[in-house]
């Protein structure tokens, strides 16, 4: 229902029957076919009532309106209840505190306070501060983003260097065992050299000095520690090497072989690497020469190793032999 | 059987003078015009009573906005004039408008009426006839009081804040109401009037019972 100030005095005339018949005529007919005017109607019926019990209206109002509205029983009733309504109001009235105003009606308060000019300045401050907060939102989504991929690289080069760390420490490593080999061989050799010094050193220098006595002993391998017959070397006593010859299956085929003797207790004697495997009518042997100051009458083991193409070592095999004096 | 009364002229047998005329004959409405009626107003029974129902409340509030003192009787008799004419044979194009044409003419008739007894009972005031009803304000208010608590908190509160105050402070009351309820001004005076009816009707029947 939507009824204008206007609309509203003309049908409050209308029931004062202040109006000529062809305009009660028109308010008549329209009420009978727009449900919503006769609402209306209604309302400014029960209005007049109310201004009446509360002695609001004019002179001639009141006239109009005991002649109208107090024709009728029905009407009667209607202005005996707007009294005693009016009555029980006033009382609730007395007794009642205002309701609390919400921050949200403060504020609608302030805005239809405000002149035209402050509520377009408002509307224009708001519009900015959302504008702001939008460009804002969209910045720091767009360094976080940035930071994001940042931490990501910084992480990934964090993992390549440790990696590259790791790769030194392992060189470093392998630099060291190598070190530490050519260490062990220098030794063997002077030890070896020493001998031969030695050796040269005994005889007269008139006389031509008599060949070096070596004695020679072939592993073969499949022979295991506890079982079978060991192979045995009888050590002549002004023998000064032992040339073992090591035989090895064809199907071992390694870059380089490297040679490991102990005593049977475990306590290693002597080594040697960079072995290279000789092939002799079909079959495969390698052959080392120790100093025989290094063989004492006992057990020995000598561990063979190979180390692939690919830098791996691997053990080939395990051989045993005694010495005896 | 519903009885309604037509403008009959009757004459008087006086001694020497000829046989008087026969008296117009009074038209009852019967069960079978009254189905005509409703035949007449909707096209079947359901039809026609829902029209005969809506059609009588206009009446009765058109014949109450026109100060006549017994609104219900009158749209009564205005439906016995449209029954007569409907037995008669007349056809009814818009039941709504024939209903308010022959209802103006029959408050032209009270109207009339009534300014023969005004002119006849002089020593009545201008001011109008003096209504007396029983003196009930008291139970009234009680019953109001009464029926005030058979509403919701909130609709007790929107119904008294409504009509608190006079002038300035109503319109100051019914603004805050506006707000606190966040609706508009049309919205808000409909809600009134429906608890205000409500109200009455309870009222009312609570007086009626007392």
């Amino acid at each position: 229902m939507a009824t204008e100030p206007n609309s509203e005095r003309l049908i409050a005339r209308y029931l004062l029957g202040d109006l000529p018949e062809e305009q009660q005529v028109e308010i008549e007919d329209r009420a009978f076919q727009d449900k919503d005017y006769l609402a209306s109607i209604t309302a400014v019926e029960n209005d007049l009532i109310d201004e009446y019990v509360r002695h609001e209206l004019s002179e001639t109002e009141r006239r109009r309106f005991e002649d109208r509205f107090l024709a009728s029983a029905e009407r009667r009733k209607r202005v005996e209840f707007a009294r005693a309504l009016a009555t029980v109001a006033s009382e609730t009235a007395a007794v009642e505190k205002p309701a609390a105003i919400s921050w949200r009606d403060s504020l609608k308060a302030f805005i239809r306070g405000l002149n035209p000019a402050g509520q377009f300045a408002l509307a224009a401050i708001m519009l900015l501060l959302v504008l702001g907060g939008a460009w804002l939102l969209t910045e720091t989504l767009r360094l976080r983003s940035q930071f994001t991929r940042l931490q990501a690289e910084n992480q990934a080069r964090q993992s390549e260097r440790q990696a590259l760390e790791q790769q030194i420490e392992a060189e470093r490593k392998r630099n060291e065992e190598l070190t530490a080999r050519l260490n062990q061989e220098k030794q063997q050799r002077e030890q070896t050299d020493e001998s031969l010094r030695q050796l040269s050193e005994t005889t007269d220098t008139t006389t031509p000095a008599p060949r070096p006595i070596i004695a020679a002993l072939t592993l073969l391998p499949g022979v295991s520690r506890g079982g079978g017959e060991k192979p045995s070397l009888a050590m002549p006593q002004n023998a000064r090497l032992v040339r073992l010859q090591i035989g090895i299956d064809p199907e071992d085929q390694y870059k380089s072989f490297a040679a490991e003797l102990r005593t049977v207790a475990g306590r290693q004697i002597w080594t040697r690497g960079h072995l290279t495997a000789r092939t002799h009518k079909g079959a495969r042997s390698i052959t080392l020469t120790v100093p025989a100051i290094a063989l004492k009458p006992g057990e020995y083991e000598l561990k063979l190793s190979g180390q692939t193409e690919g830098g791996a070592t691997e053990d080939v095999g395990f051989y045993y032999f005694s010495v005896k004096k | 059987m519903f009885e309604g009364q037509d403008h009959a002229q009757l004459t008087t047998d006086t001694p020497g003078q000829a046989s008087p005329p026969p008296a117009r004959q009074k038209w009852t409405l019967t069960q079978e015009a009254f189905d005509k009626l409703l035949l007449a107003l909707g096209g079947d029974r359901d039809s026609g009573s829902n029209k005969y129902l809506e059609i009588r409340s206009n009446l009765t509030r058109f014949f109450e906005w026109r100060g006549c003192p017994f609104p219900e009787d009158h749209a009564d008799e205005t439906f016995n004039r449209i029954a007569k004419r409907v037995a008669e044979g007349e056809a009814i194009l818009n039941p709504s408008s024939y209903a308010m044409g022959v209802a103006r003419l029959l408050l032209l008739e009270i109207i009339k009426g009534r300014q023969r007894e005004q002119s006849a009972l002089t020593e009545i005031s201008n001011s109008g006839e003096v209504y007396v009803d029983s003196d009930d304000g008291e139970s009234r208010l009680t019953c109001l009081r009464n029926c005030l608590q058979t509403l919701s908190t909130d609709n007790r509160d929107l119904i008294l804040q409504y009509y608190q105050g006079e002038k300035s402070e109503k319109i100051r009351n019914r603004k805050q109401l506006m707000e606190r309820l966040g609706i508009p001004v049309n919205t808000l005076r409909m809600r009134a009037l429906r608890l205000r009816e409500r109200l009455q009707g309870c009222v009312e029947e609570c007086v009626r019972g007392a």
